[in-house]
């Protein structure tokens, strides 16, 4: 902003910034986008990928994480511990179980750039498997990025009326037992 | 970059950290889907009911409109099939819920094509939006009766995995442990191709298959 001081506008170009995303409903894809680009400080104008710009981003509820087709079941997570027979195939919904926090952790490393500073960008990456954060991250947080996908509304959360309001599209015949 | 949300917090709080249940339905609300109500308009002039007043010498004779409920008239009244009349053909997706739940039973099971007068492609997509819907768990009052005395077993607690535009069958799917090479990897399908023909408001196109 013109209006600020110059320390005051070189504090707000240069700090660095907490973000925080709540992965409830969302897939794991998109949520890892998001906060890869912001992990490289790319949606920053004054980027370099020298220049070391990325932020913190956090990730609540990741546990509630919503993967689209039969992706629980059908994606395949391999790992090879090194030792001979030891080629490990897990599906997504095992991984989930066994940890909450590794989809999204896989999906953001795959989504860095491949060089070394991909480490010190994941040490700024913080998920959490519920909405519970301690205090020190809570007081760091700055924003709040909006999630990726419309939630659909369930049947029980529309109201009566509306309900009442949508035109029925058929009549029954009058003999026919419904439902 | 930090001062834009410098400015936001000063202004709003943060939604999704509030740990009572009521504040994630706040939260949520803007997310919401919309619905198809704000489109449809009730057709029909009001029945009039004739009120007599009398000051004096001058009597004055009201028209006051009474709340008829009249069933508002479809757009396009000649079309056999009830999604053809209302002019939904391209337009609705599993989300729907309001325009599904006419067309099932109180089990979940669809109604048959005979009795609500649908067309066969429709009634296939309806089929398909009603059984993503399901899988999703948007229809949770819509479940099948369980027997009496049906005790859910504690031994092996079923994993409750979020998921949506789900295609097959959950316990029908097999992992694909060898994807394949790169010009003929085996998808993962999402959505259904009965959709494809859908109204989209955006340069991307739809994909089913998944890599």
């Amino acid at each position: 902003m013109s209006s600020f001081s110059r320390s005051a506008q070189q504090w707000a170009t240069f700090a660095r910034s907490w973000f925080l995303i709540d992965a409830r409903m969302q897939p794991p894809g998109k949520i890892a986008t998001m906060s890869a680009i912001r992990l490289q400080g790319k949606h920053k104008p004054i980027y370099h990928a020298l220049s070391d710009c990325g932020d913190h981003v956090v990730i609540i509820n990741s546990k509630e994480i919503a993967f689209s087709g039969n992706k629980w079941e059908q994606k395949v997570y391999s790992s090879h511990t090194g030792y001979p027979g030891g080629f490990k195939q897990v599906t997504a919904a095992q991984l989930h179980q066994k940890d909450p926090k590794a989809i999204v952790k896989l999906a953001i490393y795959g989504m860095l750039p491949k060089n070394l500073h991909r480490r010190t960008m994941m040490q700024r990456l913080h998920i959490f498997a519920d909405d519970v954060l301690p205090d020190d991250v809570k007081a760091n947080l700055t924003e709040e990025l909006p999630q990726p996908r419309l939630i659909p509304r369930k049947l029980n959360e529309y109201t009566q009326e509306e309900i009442e309001a949508f035109p029925q599209l058929w009549t029954p015949p009058e003999d026919y037992k419904m439902k | 970059m930090a001062a834009c949300s410098m400015f936001r917090s000063m202004c709003t709080s943060f939604n999704s950290l509030k740990l009572c249940s009521s504040a994630f339905k706040v939260a949520n609300v803007q997310n919401v889907n919309g619905s198809l109500v704000s489109m449809l308009a009730v057709q029909s002039r009001g029945i009039r009911q004739v009120v007599e007043k009398q000051e004096g010498k001058t009597t004055t004779l009201e028209g006051k409109i009474l709340d008829t409920s009249a069933a508002p008239e479809p757009p396009n009244p000649a079309a056999k099939c009830p999604i053809y009349r209302w002019n939904l053909q391209h337009k609705y997706n599993y989300t729907d819920v309001l325009l599904l739940r006419q067309f099932i039973r109180s089990d979940g099971g669809l109604l048959p094509r005979r009795i609500t007068g649908l067309c066969l492609e429709e009634h296939r997509k309806i089929a398909v939006c009603v059984q993503m819907a399901h899988r999703a768990g948007l229809l949770p009052d819509h479940r099948p009766k369980l027997p009496e005395g049906h005790v859910p077993s504690t031994k092996r607690p079923k994993p409750k995995l979020n998921r949506y535009l789900t295609h097959w069958s959950v316990n029908s799917v097999k992992p694909i442990y060898k994807k394949g090479l790169k010009w003929k990897k085996k998808p993962m399908h999402v959505g259904s191709y009965l959709l494809k023909d859908n109204v989209r408001y955006g340069v991307k196109p739809l994909y089913i298959k998944h890599f």
